[in-house]
């Protein structure tokens, strides 16, 4: 038996001095021999748990068997039959969590680097011009999916190659919905993101970008005009403490410095229009993924003192592992056991500071993690020039408002049954618009059940009918 | 899909009108209603005043203000723009409100002015005065762009008096106010102005809709960017407003946000300046 190789091939990166100063990526990528080199790790597994742990039950042994071979194609092609975007997935799932944290391979060693395998089959496709050859049977049915999202995406996809007419709409100018808005270039290329998206089109997904449905076109248009609908419109509401000081000019939500920055590439201003205000000393509200996005870009940005301001400690900080070590790489600096009281500001209206208390970790609260306590009487100010509200996001109320038919949850979620079909018959619903603020590969995951659940539904109507 | 501008016209020195092809937006106008442009590729997303929708075609009152502004004053008859989006935001509901004043002193809120006296005017029971008010004569805008064929009663103002009558809406409002001739009054336009109107129509318990314009990016509910304050509750300009009632907003809050990237366009203007080699 071949000597375990118990340690990962290593990825390289920019260093944290290069990379604080552009918003590439900060992975390289791994090259053909050094995916191989990894791929041969893997120990192929009888009951793979990375496959029954990944939320599209993507053929990992396999796929890491073909990369192996060096047969990256044919590796490629297996990805893609679970997932529509391993490019994207491979660099933004949480995989300690899913694939790589039940790796066997993982307890004794280091786990099998499953997602940046992921992403380096999608790259080399990309790169190579590799695409799947579909031979698709037009079933003369359409579908609306509503959100270019993760969700969106997925489901579009599905149906598409079940031979379904399908037609995205998207309300802002760029397909991608989260992909595009909310994850930083230097995490997820935009090249890369354009790429997945122009697949879409080349297999017949039509996208109509502009189109905001309860606003510019009606919900009760599309159910007339579709067989089917699915809403992938994601949770892209921002939300905000609601403490003093929070209309004071440096007082960004995460969503719209992330809006500004990767949407709109305020980081290239003024070449690109739209500006951003980030000033020398920046206060992160919160640890989750947004908020150590917010960081590294205010980083970036040329901020000279970025804090990640969270009332747990970094045990509980839901970020992931990566980007968490990244970002302290870059010189952010975590303050744990803090939670804002009030922000303050000049007489001209700008921010000069925030009020924080400190907190201890409790009993467990409902979610199992530590509840934090306030410790009275322990406020103390910081001084800021920017507040950066990363507090998790809502979904949008454009679309809910003008929908009342559509059933939803005390937080705004739309309510779907067990085949995510909502309480209108044919319409349909995933990705964070139920669930919430989770994460891209759930949202995939999601939107896959769904193009399946609705295939079975149109599949039963079609039978009706003749 | 291309968005072509078929007319183009100055009001003023400042101001400017293009019609654009946009069927999705004209098809759904209701006044009150706004759009988001984007001019070129790279370019920003901007909210726009809409005068009125016809054929196919939105017509937008525009301010030489700011870079895009400016870069769009140069683009001609025939040339497109990069994104129409809309209409977005909330319109008023158009009932009969009784005496109803219309009242604007600024581009945007001239566009509105003119698409809301046309509605309200058809509706039977209204009276509606349009106020209409200009720094100077020469800031008038040309009649036929001016609301005073769709009211029942018309004033134009200047604030020299130069034309017109001399002083600003509020000052004709007053009158109205103390004649106990008003059942609503709609104003869009400057917001300290706004902040003046709430203050002089509250002890008459008159209700006040103010159109507010703030600092928009994807003006779908998405970035917070327009939050405004209403009676202490947050809200966002884009998607629950643009009107609000004037008498529980945080003007203050509004006017001091509206400067947050004055610097930064400042800036841009450079930029674009020496692009252009305009001084």
């Amino acid at each position: 038996m071949a000597k375990m190789n118990k340690i990962r091939v290593p990825m390289r990166e920019q260093t944290a001095e290069e990379r604080v100063k552009n918003f590439d990526s900060v992975p390289l990528g791994y090259s053909e021999e050094e995916a191989m080199a990894e791929a041969k790790r893997c120990i192929q597994c009888k009951d793979p748990a990375c496959e029954t742990k990944c939320p599209v039950n993507m053929k990992i042994k396999t796929m890491i068997n073909k990369i192996a071979e060096g047969n990256f194609k044919e590796a490629f092609l297996i990805a893609k039959e679970d997932n529509p975007i391993p490019a994207v997935s491979g660099r933004v799932c949480p995989q300690e969590n899913q694939c790589e944290g039940v790796c066997t391979m993982g307890k004794k060693a280091d786990a099998i680097n499953i997602g940046k395998l992921g992403a380096f089959l999608g790259d080399w496709a990309m790169q190579n011009g590799v695409t799947e050859e579909l031979h698709m049977e037009e079933k003369g049915k359409k579908v609306a999916v509503i959100g270019s999202g993760p969700a969106g995406i997925s489901c579009a996809v599905d149906l598409r190659k079940l031979g379904y007419h399908v037609t995205l709409f998207e309300a802002l100018h760029i397909a991608g919905g989260v992909l595009q808005y909310g994850i930083p270039a230097f995490r997820l290329p935009k090249d890369i993101v354009d790429y997945e998206l122009s697949y879409l089109q080349k297999i017949g997904v039509d996208i109509r970008l502009n189109n905001i449905v309860g606003q510019n076109i009606m919900f009760d248009e599309l159910r007339q005009e579709f067989d089917a609908v699915f809403i992938g419109t994601g949770a892209g509401a921002p939300r905000f403490l609601n403490i003093e000081g929070e209309g004071l000019m440096g007082v960004y939500s995460a969503n719209e410095f992330l809006i500004r920055i990767n949407l709109m590439k305020a980081y290239d201003f003024p070449e690109h229009d739209t500006p951003i205000v980030c000033g020398d000393r920046v206060g992160v509200i919160g640890a989750g993924n947004v908020a150590v996005d917010a960081a590294r870009c205010a980083v970036r940005l040329g901020a000279k003192e970025v804090y990640i301001l969270y009332r747990r400690t970094k045990e509980e900080a839901p970020a992931r592992d990566e980007e968490l070590q990244h970002a302290l790489e870059e010189g952010v600096i975590f303050k744990e056991l803090v939670n804002p009281v009030r922000v303050f500001g000049s007489k001209d209206g700008w921010v000069t500071g925030i009020e924080l208390t400190r907190m201890e970790l409790g009993e467990p609260d409902s979610s199992g993690r530590p509840r934090p306590v306030k410790i009275e009487g322990s406020e103390f100010t910081m001084e800021l020039d920017t507040v950066v509200n990363a507090l998790g996001t809502v979904p949008n109320r454009l679309f809910l408002d003008r929908t009342p038919e559509l059933e939803t949850n005390s937080w705004g979620g739309i309510k779907v049954d067990e085949k995510l079909m909502t309480n209108i018959e044919g319409v349909f619903a995933g990705g964070d618009a139920t669930s919430g603020g989770a994460t891209v590969i759930q949202a995939l995951g999601k939107g896959r059940v769904a193009a399946a659940f609705i295939h079975d539904y149109l599949l039963v109507h079609s039978q009706e009918e003749s | 899909m291309k968005h072509r501008i078929t007319r183009k016209k100055a009001l003023n020195a400042m101001d400017y009108l293009i019609d654009v092809e946009a069927s999705m937006v004209a098809e759904r106008f209701q006044p009150g209603n706004f759009a988001v442009l984007i001019t070129v590729p790279h370019g920003e997303r901007i909210p726009m005043s809409i005068q009125k929708a016809e054929d196919g075609k939105i017509t937008m009152f525009i301010k030489r203000l700011g870079k895009t502004s400016i870069e769009l004053d140069g683009f001609e008859v025939g040339d497109s723009l990069e994104a129409v989006i809309g209409p977005l935001g909330n319109p008023p509901e158009l009932k009969r409100y009784g005496n109803v004043v219309v009242a604007s002193d600024l581009v945007c809120g001239h566009a509105e002015n003119y698409a809301l006296c046309k509605a309200l005017q058809k509706i039977e029971g209204n009276h509606v005065i349009s106020i209409q008010t200009f720094s100077t004569k020469d800031d008038v805008y040309p009649t036929e762009e001016l609301s005073e064929d769709f009211c029942d009663e018309y004033y134009l103002t200047t604030l020299d008096g130069s034309r017109g009558i001399e002083g600003h809406y509020t000052d004709v409002l007053k009158d109205f106010l103390d004649e106990g001739k008003v059942d609503i009054v709609f104003a869009g336009g400057d917001i300290p102005a706004l902040r003046d109107l709430a203050t002089l129509t509250k002890p008459y318990g008159v209700p006040t809709i103010a159109t507010v314009r703030q600092i928009m990016i994807d003006a779908t509910g998405m970035c917070g960017s327009c939050r405004v304050f209403v009676d202490g509750e947050m809200k966002l300009t884009c998607i629950d407003g643009p009107m609000f009632d004037a008498h529980k907003l945080d003007f203050e809050d509004i006017i001091n946000r509206l400067s947050m990237f004055k610097k930064k366009e400042a800036q841009a203007m450079e930029c674009h300046n020496s692009k252009t080699g305009a001084k």
